[in-house]
């Protein structure tokens, strides 16, 4: 038994070892969630032997039966586990005390003086250690406590402590936003260390877990009555979405007002990431085809908006006009990006298109690449710049009114990322949609049904890379230039990243995943460094556990769960000794 | 093409063209470099005949082993061990590597895909593409974001005169060590009990494991081997380059993967030879067709060679130059 809950805990325990030697403990012992107890190292270092505790507490299932855990039992299961992860860390601090702090950090920089110090909670090593373990056993504990707790505890407390930290994180952002709307805010973070106060921090849960109460408590009788005057007319969209859509888009309107034109800038990163993902998800979400080099069509937006509007090169020592330019309006050039970045999606799909997913994957990424490598080339300076890259590109003024500002960019790319979407809806509800889903499911039964793949494969990659080319062009105005460093690899799968933490084929979860992926870094300076870090493991983790991202596209979760459920019964049917029902048959029905 | 190479040929040294001992250099350089695509692209072409999944990662597990080796190749260099013995030192310092690179690529099959093994094909890749992403900046940082410069023992400096030809002692280290490898791996593959069993799970999963082959063991051999070669080649990398960093696995990645499709991709004579010929093209490419039409530093454009190739040869014959040429199989 016990060495069950040890296998559990020790994993964790090497978790905590690798985020201390990435830097995420040692780096952060001074930045502060809560009061100046709670800093993210020390959430760091509780947070691995917590999730032990609630895998530990986790029912056993054992020959298709769940074997639920008594609270005693779960209790000694997760404080064991804790207890396991944090022995697992407190050896090797003890190790490398012994080794010698300063030997290792030739090798491993982030283990720091700092960083055993906090380790040990500034005691002599071995009794550091031993505290470490009693706080991870305590952690644990507390996790799979909260795992056999009933329902009716454990939503409000896990939404109260998801809440509190969110307000930690943000407490660069929501200060600043209470200031504009000149409301006292030292009661809530504390001036000294930044995070929250403590009156605060209780505050916020207190009022999370009340409305996490509520919304069970109410939310699934309100979800029932409007079920029944629904009737059985298929799944309507649920009142509780709709507020939340509509609380989230007012929410997106006055932003930049309340938040100010630091957070703007951010917001207004985050728009055009948004808007390539809105347009990638046509191509990978709605079609089902993985494309690696969406790089392609921003850079293709960014420089030729840049040639049409009359930008001028960077270089030095050769005339600023680039070889070709225009001297378009910036709306009348958007139209004819757009068209060209169609017109390459088409001359470059065609070819490509006919591979097989994964290797159309690569030849994506090829492409990007080239793009990459060519912008930056010596040979096309007189271009587009080259290495120095090309400056003066218009504000997108409507009659003198430029939107170079931040605030006032978030609102124009907003109004695109409107556009967009909406776009993208009505086309997912079309023929068009229809046959893009149909060809993602089963490309041989679309074929054999009449739908001509190919041309709707292209469809899918020119208006995908339309929409990529007006993120390009977007860019290309708020910064008001453009250098190849812009343009790397790192922008494709960032954004592929975004399309797949939000949810393939959800327009709401690009907006999530923009948001989260671009935006959360982007607000949290301290952490800058560790974003890729971030994004590897939340697309690694997302893949693995939840392949159907954070919000996922309603279509795309039903067939999932309708698989499952088919799965089940021939489970059961098996082994009730019947003649299991044709699994295809099951599931056929819904695709 | 055609004309860019004549016109190429047709320069005087005056006009910056290039000298016979110059072609020489980038025949050599780029075989010695194209031995070390070879190794690397084994390692994607061994998974992917396997799992029938691209390993975006496997660049990283080789930048892993070169990491992993550079730490112990700077303390032999203080210590002097490296030029003392320079032998028994890289003999140690290229253990190392692989056991770091097997480590990683191992590690990354057992958390990272094995859940994903029924997954639908792209779920694996895009989860690669994540791990690749997650190595990359794990590495950032543990050691920070600075090139390290690699240490080479003296015995390495210099060149020596095989067959007529001046040749870099390393490159030809690196060409000796490159072609023991891949017979080893030869004949690993077709005759040890081991590399019967991979074949067969590479041909059918499922009748392989009802013939009573351990599927998941033949995977994680598969892994493995394919670190074993990524940690040589990352040793043999870093002494040419004399640099590790956190970002060098992406490049080479790119280019051993196209060298694997370019020989046909699950075939070891096809990876081989696709990781000369990508070698060779980068090396003596962009100066033979580009340099004849006046474009600046031709090989500022060298990794768009590579990429050119890779759509090239994805488009008109995905089956690779060994390969059958086999039509999609769904």
């Amino acid at each position: 038994m016990a060495r069950r809950w040890i296998r559990i805990g020790v994993p964790a325990g090497i978790v905590t070892i690798f985020l201390a030697l990435v830097g995420l403990i040692g780096g952060f012992t001074d930045v502060y969630l809560i009061g100046d107890q709670i800093s993210f190292a020390a959430l760091m270092m509780i947070l691995p032997p917590f999730v032990a505790g609630l895998v530990a507490a986790a029912p056993r299932v054992e020959g298709g039966e769940r074997l639920e855990k008594r609270i005693l039992e779960a209790a000694v299961a997760a404080a064991i586990a804790g207890a396991a992860a944090g022995a697992t860390f407190a050896l090797a601090v003890v190790l490398a005390d012994w080794i010698g702090d300063e030997r290792i950090r030739a090798v491993f920089l982030n283990v720091t003086p700092q960083l055993m110090e906090f380790a040990t909670f500034g005691l002599a090593t071995m009794v550091g250690a031993l505290a470490v373990i009693a706080v991870s056993a305590l952690a644990g504990l507390l996790g799979g406590v909260l795992r056999v707790a009933p329902a009716s505890i454990r939503r409000p407390v896990t939404v109260a402590v998801i809440a509190t930290l969110l307000f930690g994180f943000l407490q660069r952002v929501i200060p600043i936003a209470l200031d504009q709307l000149s409301l006292e805010r030292d009661w809530l973070y504390s001036s000294q260390f930044h995070g929250l106060t403590w009156i605060g921090a209780i505050v916020v849960a207190a009022v999370a877990a009340g409305i996490s109460f509520l919304s069970t408590r109410f939310g699934t009788r309100l979800r029932g009555s409007v079920a029944r005057i629904g009737g059985s007319g298929g799944p309507a969209i649920s009142p509780v979405r709709l507020l939340a859509g509509a609380i989230a888009l007012g929410l997106l309107l006055v932003a930049p007002v309340l938040l100010g034109s630091v957070i703007s800038e951010v917001l207004g990163t985050v728009m055009v990431f948004a808007l390539l993902g809105i347009g990638l998800n046509i191509v990978v979400g709605y079609a089902g085809l993985l494309d690696l080099g969406y790089v392609f069509f921003f850079a293709l937006g960014a420089y030729s908006l840049a040639l049409l509007t009359g930008a001028t090169l960077n270089a030095f020592g050769i005339p600023p006009e680039p070889a070709i330019s225009g001297s378009l309006n910036f709306y009348v050039a958007i139209p004819i990006v757009m068209v060209i970045a169609a017109a390459s999606g088409l001359l470059v799909g065609a070819p490509v298109l006919r591979l097989r997913g994964d290797y159309l994957a690569l030849v994506t990424l090829g492409l990007g690449e080239m793009v990459t490598v060519l912008v930056g080339s010596p040979w096309l300076v007189p271009l587009v710049g080259g290495p120095s890259g090309m400056r003066g590109i218009t504000d997108a003024a409507i009659g003198g009114f430029g939107f170079r500002d931040p605030q006032r960019f978030y609102y124009l790319a907003l109004a695109f990322v409107g556009l967009a979407a909406f776009t993208s809806w009505r086309l997912a509800a079309s023929r068009i949609g229809r046959a893009w889903t149909a060809m993602r499911e089963d490309e041989q039964t679309a074929d054999a049904m009449g739908i001509s793949t190919t041309r709707f494969k292209l469809l899918a990659f020119a208006i995908g890379g339309a929409i990529g080319s007006l993120g390009g062009a977007l860019f290309a105005v708020k910064i008001g230039s453009l250098t190849p460093a812009s343009f790397q690899v790192i922008v494709s799968i960032q954004v592929l990243g975004l399309v797949i933490l939000g949810g393939m084929g959800s327009i709401p979860g690009v907006i999530v995943g923009a948001l989260v992926l671009v935006g959360l870094p982007g607000l949290l300076r301290e952490f800058e460094e560790y974003r890729f870090l971030a994004y590897g493991a939340a697309v690694v983790a997302i893949m693995v556990l939840r392949p159907q991202g954070l919000i996922p596209n309603v279509r795309r979760s039903r067939e999932l769960q309708d698989e499952e459920q088919a799965q089940d019964e021939w489970a059961k049917a098996v082994e009730e000794g019947e003649t299991p029902p044709d699994i295809a048959s099951a599931t056929g029905a819904t695709t | 093409m055609v004309t860019g190479t004549w016109r190429t040929l047709a320069l005087d040294r005056t006009e910056g063209g290039y000298s016979v001992g110059a072609w020489r250099d980038f025949i050599v350089q780029g075989a010695a470099q194209g031995a070390i695509f070879a190794m690397i692209a084994l390692g994607y072409s061994l998974v992917y005949g396997i799992l029938r999944m691209i390993n975006f990662a496997h660049g990283e597990v080789f930048m892993a082993g070169a990491f992993g080796s550079f730490f112990f190749a700077d303390a032999y260099a203080k210590s002097g061990l490296l030029n003392r013995n320079p032998v028994i030192a890289l003999a140690i310092v290229t253990a190392v590597a692989i056991g770091v690179s097997v480590g990683t690529g191992v590690l990354l099959e057992r958390l990272a895909y094995r859940p994903l093994r029924n997954a639908p094909r792209l779920v694996p890749l895009i989860t690669a593409i994540g791990a690749s992403l997650f190595l990359q900046n794990a590495f950032r940082g543990f050691f920070g974001p600075q090139p390290y410069g690699y240490p080479k023992p003296e015995v390495l400096a210099g060149s020596i005169t095989v067959l007529g030809v001046p040749v870099q002692k390393v490159q030809l280290l690196v060409l000796v060590v490159a072609v023991i490898c891949m017979a080893v791996l030869q004949w690993f593959v077709s005759t040890t009990t081991t590399g019967r069993s991979m074949r067969a799970v590479a041909q059918d999963r499922e009748i392989a494991s009802l013939m009573g082959i351990n599927v998941d063991r033949v995977i994680v051999i598969t892994f493995a081997i394919g670190g074993v070669l990524a940690g040589i080649a990352a040793v043999l990398f870093s002494l040419t380059f004399e640099q590790v960093q956190f970002t060098m696995g992406f490049r080479p990645g790119i280019a051993a993967f196209t060298a694997a499709v370019l020989g046909g991709i699950g075939s070891i004579g096809g990876a081989a030879l696709g990781g000369f010929v990508i070698g060779l093209l980068q090396a003596v490419g962009p100066p033979l067709l580009l340099t004849g039409f006046g474009i600046p530093s031709v090989f500022s454009l060298r990794d768009a060679f590579v990429f050119l190739v890779l759509v090239l040869v994805l488009v008109f014959r995905p089956g690779g130059l060994l390969g059958t040429g086999e039509a999609e199989k769904v």
